[in-house]
């Protein structure tokens, strides 16, 4: 039997599948099926500061006179409580249930708040935190530089708080994605996950309206995911997992040939229900007995930038020369 | 039928000496009076103590020059900003008249506590900000809680108080929990219909945030004891030390005859903000350093209770009650008294007049900044804390600008004394007695907003423990009517007894 | 009015009164406290109602001369009054059959130890307890004690009475010798942190009573207020019992020091 073993979020996990933070991870049944069905890891569903504001407005909007001013002033702070006590209850109540490390999710906007949030997490008992840098880069105020300083500031203020392992889960709207992928593993962090997912606007032209996406992922997006493993796992010090398109046992092998120590995966679960997880580790067990592989150490990152015959590969943008084959 | 208010007042308003009045000054010369100033004692000199009063009270002559400016209007507006409809028409203009004791009178009709609330409602918010000549000349509106200042002094001062007539006797016995102005006006109200009423405190001072909230210098408590003792003559009775729920439960206060409860325990329970460092020697509530220095008269020497004095003393918070703890640690002898607001100034919700006296007495505003964090330094007590400068943002759903954070912006300040003053919430220990009780998801008691009677028929509620931090006057406003309805209740009860 | 009808010294700076409180007398339960004031400049103290008599209507308590305000109290005499005292105060203690109980107090703590072991014995709980004293004189309630306990041991630590040594040594050997189900230790806050990591040790249920500053009592300034399990509780009214393995002991020790530079100058400004 090959061992699986690996290391992400600061911690020994069992296997490199990760059941990535979303709907699934939001109950603590949920969380007691997937570490029973032998998940490496489990991240629970985000907690957001967006929850906060819009609870505010909401009450805001009931009670607003000049009588109420000074009672609403900082009443965001109470529902943030609430809102921290409630995901606190969570954390406490998934772990009781598992088997596995319980990864708490935090969502912010600013670094005073990531440090409150994050501080009360790990009060709360989660073995490690996953922030959450999903910042769109729409502003048209906010340029390169700021998104940069947002997320070196957060991960500060937040590996500065707290003692348990620090992980970063970020998007691929970088223009210097290896330069801050390299910042955030000199500062400490547990591991970084590539890639988070917005939820993506589509048009209905009938009803012409704006519209959401379907929210789940679809196979071809691990490619992008893929290249950047390739292109970075080798090159900075620190664990990275691979996310986002990871549906079956053939993608989370490539990834971790590609040099990713784990991976993260959601969507594959909501199509195929929470014991496909079972048939993901067979897959990957299977390969690895097939090609004589004892550990994931055997053959992880064998096929990463510094290692691959053609490292250009991984670097072309343009494959125009790949379609100029055919004039 | 008995009239309604609006009736009462128009049938007082065509009475025969305002007429007069009105005729006796033709409207263009009363618009043509400047708003008068109130005398203050200057900044310098009253930041040495914390017993001088601020505001210094307006002279005869003043009151009635500023009375005259009110035109009597057809159709008051500034009614409407009152929240217990006080006929402010005419005891401004009984105070024009020289009629000064009628105007203490009227002012009595609606309101138990007139020389409290002429200190220290928000009038820019309520009655002045409806005034016509705020409304419809954009000048300065009548000055209308001076005047109402002016009158309950006037009264209390010439030793004619008047002792309101009390019914006869009825033999049914009421309590009001909580001895602040919400239970203070219900008792003064049932009182007067013939009830046997007590009132039952926990502290060892009767008067609640009007004792150990509000600052001297704002409030003598010199004035709310002349209050406490026209109740006390018109035969409310009140108990000290008595925790309700604790000392005696509910069922040992119905069998000694008690058959109605008015809760009025008020928001004693500190918010705080929960960020790291908060709990460090040095960083206290507002209520633990309001009470410290107001109830205990910590800051004299010859009392046996402490408070922690700080050179550089920062207050967290917008309100009045970050405005009473900093200019408190101004007056005991801080170096540097700030303010942390994370919204600008214009949006903070004090009392324009707390803010422009702090102003004056040297208190440092820092807006746009919120903490972060407290620092401390080697034995434990508090050193820094750390500040995120803030920008204003969108408006939220109250129609302010939400404070948002600037990327990287921190900063930190040196203290040695942090006070959190961003709000109260209802304390918990009555409801928690009560089981039936419907209590909101923010712990605040559910009433009927028109009755304040609670889910418990015999329990009626009103003040902070049904609003969460509210003003004094709101808190009057729910105790003289929660005393109308229990009264109307126990009128029923009683008759369908007999019946 | 809350007349003194009965005062007692027991040591060199420990007296015990028996104070008029009718109502308090009859509501309150073991681990509730009062609160009370000397005088009209009086600070509000917290202390434990060690007993209480229904018929008479009394309660008693018992009080260490540490400071101006327990000075004040300790100079009263029978006949005075009390200016001000509220009660009862904080949650009461969790009393229930838990089978063997191991009961420790430390100097003073012993006192409010003391209803608690009683209430425990007549729940038909096997009561150890273990009585700590710096020494002979400062050892109170033994008597009382012995009444309601099946067995009692004394530790002073110059061995002056019982046996040399802390209150940790002496709850060991009985925890080593028999299985005890459930621990309450009460004394000086680091006797207490102690007491806590012992029976950690042996993953025995243990709760402490804290003595942190307070003001009011009621919950409303949050002077008293400590870290329980990562959130923070008021002694006065979340307490003044907790799980002595979820307090964060360093912070509550820190606290306590919070107005020592101040109460320090004020003693020996009354000298």
């Amino acid at each position: 039997m090959a061992d699986l073993k690996t290391r992400f979020f600061g911690l020994e996990l069992n296997n490199p599948i990760i059941v990535a933070s979303s709907g699934l991870t939001d109950k603590p049944e949920s969380v007691k099926e997937f570490s029973e069905l032998g998940a490496g890891a489990i991240v629970l569903k985000s907690v957001f500061e967006e929850e906060v504001i819009n609870e505010y407005n909401q009450i805001a909007q009931s009670k607003s006179s000049a009588h109420f001013e000074e009672f609403i002033d900082y009443f965001d702070y109470k529902i943030r409580d609430q809102v921290l006590a409630n995901y606190g209850k969570l954390i406490k109540e998934a772990k009781s249930n598992s088997q596995v490390p319980v990864i708490a999710s935090i969502n912010c906007v600013s670094a005073g708040d990531w440090l409150q949030f994050a501080s009360q997490v790990q009060d709360a008992g989660a073995d490690a935190i996953e922030l959450n840098l999903l910042v769109l880069p729409s502003d048209l105020e906010r340029n390169a530089a700021n998104n940069h300083q947002f997320y070196l500031d957060a991960v500060k203020e937040v590996l500065r708080a707290v003692k348990i392992p620090v992980s970063v889960k970020i998007s691929n709207y970088f223009s210097d994605l290896a330069c801050i992928c390299k910042e955030l593993a000199n500062e400490g962090v547990a591991g970084i996950t590539m890639f988070n997912r917005f939820s993506t606007p589509d048009i209905d032209i009938d009803k012409e309206k704006v519209v959401q996406a379907g929210a789940l992922s679809s196979p071809d997006e691990h490619l992008t995911a893929l290249r950047w493993v390739g292109l970075l796992s080798s090159r900075i010090n620190c664990p990275i997992a691979a996310s986002s398109g990871i549906h079956d046992s053939r993608q989370v092998i490539k990834m971790l040939l590609a040099g990713a120590d784990a991976v993260q995966i959601a969507s594959a679960f909501y199509k195929n229900g929470k014991p496909y997880l079972k048939e993901l580790l067979k897959g990957l067990e299977n390969w690895m007995d097939k090609k004589g592989y004892a550990s994931l150490g055997q053959f992880k990152g064998k096929l990463s930038l510094e290692k691959v015959a053609n490292p250009a590969i991984y670097e072309r943008a343009q494959f125009l020369s790949h379609f100029g084959g055919y004039s | 039928m008995e009239m309604t208010a609006q009736e009462k007042q128009q049938q007082e308003r065509n009475k025969e000496w305002r007429d007069e009045l009105r005729k006796s000054v033709p409207n263009k010369d009363r618009v043509s009076i400047e708003r008068v100033k109130m005398t203050e004692v200057a900044p310098e000199e009253r930041i040495k103590s914390q017993n001088i009063e601020v505001n210094c009270g307006l002279t005869p002559e003043q009151a009635q020059r500023e009375a005259s400016r009110c035109l009597d209007c057809a159709n008051p507006t500034c009614i409407e900003g009152c929240p217990v409809s006080i006929d402010i028409p005419r005891f401004v203009k009984c105070i024009e008249a020289g009629k000064f004791l009628d105007a203490a009178a009227t002012l009595k009709e609606f309101s138990a506590l007139p020389a409290v609330c002429g200190r220290v409602c928000p009038q820019e918010k309520q009655c002045e900000i409806k005034c016509f000549y705020a409304q419809k000349m954009k000048k300065d509106p009548v000055a209308i809680g001076y005047l109402e200042r002016f009158a309950a002094d006037y009264e209390r001062e010439s030793g004619k108080i008047q002792i309101p007539e009390v019914a006869s006797k009825n033999g049914i016995k009421v309590a009001a929990i909580g001895s602040g102005p919400a239970s203070l006006s219900f008792a003064g109200d049932m009182i007067k219909l013939g009830y046997e009423v007590t009132v039952f405190e926990a502290l060892h001072e009767i008067g609640g945030v009007l004792k150990y909230g509000i600052p001297e210098f704002r409030l003598p408590n010199s004035i709310v004891d002349v209050e406490l003792e026209n109740l006390k003559n018109m035969g409310v009775r009140f108990e000290k030390n008595f925790v309700v729920g604790r000392t005696a439960s509910f069922d040992d206060l119905k069998e000694l005859g008690y058959e109605c409860f008015f809760i009025g325990s008020g928001a004693g329970l500190p918010n705080f903000m929960n960020i790291p460092g908060e709990n460090l020697n040095g960083v206290m509530s507002s209520n633990e350093y309001l009470t410290r220095v107001n109830l205990m008269a910590a800051n004299q020497d010859d009392s046996d209770t402490p408070v922690l004095l700080g050179k550089r003393v920062a207050v967290v918070g917008g309100g009045n009650t970050a405005m009473d703890a900093v200019r408190t640690a101004k007056r005991l002898g801080a170096e540097k008294a700030m303010l942390i607001y994370r919204r600008s100034r214009e949006e903070m919700p004090a009392r324009v007049e707390e803010v422009k006296h702090a102003e004056e007495e040297g208190v440092e505003f820092h807006n746009l900044a919120n903490p972060i964090e407290y620092l401390a330094d080697d034995d434990g007590r508090v050193a820094k804390v750390r500040l995120q400068r803030m920008k204003l943002g969108e408006p939220d759903a109250s129609g302010r600008r939400r404070p948002v954070p600037i990327e990287g912006a921190i900063d930190e300040l040196d203290i040695d004394l942090a006070i959190v003053a961003i709000g109260v919430s209802p304390n918990p220990l009555i409801p928690a007695c009560l089981s039936g009780l419907k209590m909101t998801r923010w712990h605040t008691i559910e009433v009927n907003e028109e009755t304040m009677q609670s889910t418990i028929p015999e329990f009626f509620a009103g003040g902070d423990i049904v609003r969460g931090g509210a003003t004094v006057i709101l808190a009057m406003g729910d105790g003289r009517r929660a005393a109308a309805n229990m009264h109307k209740y126990l009128s029923e009860k009683h008759a369908e007894k007999k019946g | 009015m809350n007349k003194i009808v009965e005062k007692k010294q027991l040591s060199e700076n420990v007296v015990k009164f028996v104070v008029e409180a009718p109502m308090i007398a009859k509501s309150r339960k073991p681990g509730n406290f009062v609160i009370l004031r000397i005088g009209s400049k009086g600070e509000r103290i917290p202390l434990t109602i060690v007993d209480s008599d229904i018929e008479r209507g009394t309660i008693t308590l018992i009080v260490q001369n540490v400071g101006v305000s327990s000075g004040k109290l300790c100079q009263l005499n029978e006949g005075d009054e009390i200016t001000d005292l509220v009660g009862p105060l904080g949650k009461a203690t969790h009393i229930h059959q838990a089978g063997t109980v191991l009961a420790l107090g430390g100097g003073v703590g012993i006192a409010p130890l003391y209803p608690i072991v009683e209430a425990m014995k007549k729940a038909g709980n096997r009561v150890i307890t273990v009585l700590a004293a710096r020494n002979k004189d400062l050892l109170i309630l033994e008597e009382e004690m012995r009444q309601w306990s099946d067995e009692v041991i004394v530790m002073t630590d110059d061995g002056s009475y019982g046996r040399k040594g802390l209150v940790t040594e002496g709850a060991e050997e009985v925890i080593k010798r028999e299985k005890v189900d459930e621990c309450i230790a009460i004394g000086p806050a680091i006797m207490m942190k102690f007491c806590a990591l012992l029976t950690k040790k042996y993953d025995i249920p243990t709760q402490v009573s804290l003595n942190t500053i307070m003001v009011d009592g009621t919950g409303m300034c949050g002077a008293c207020r400590v870290t329980v399990n990562g959130e923070t509780k008021f002694t006065c009214v979340d307490g003044p019992e907790f799980n002595a393995h979820q307090i964060d002991f360093d912070e509550m020790l820190k606290r306590l020091q919070a107005y020592k530079r101040e109460e320090d100058q004020a003693r020996n400004e009354k000298k």
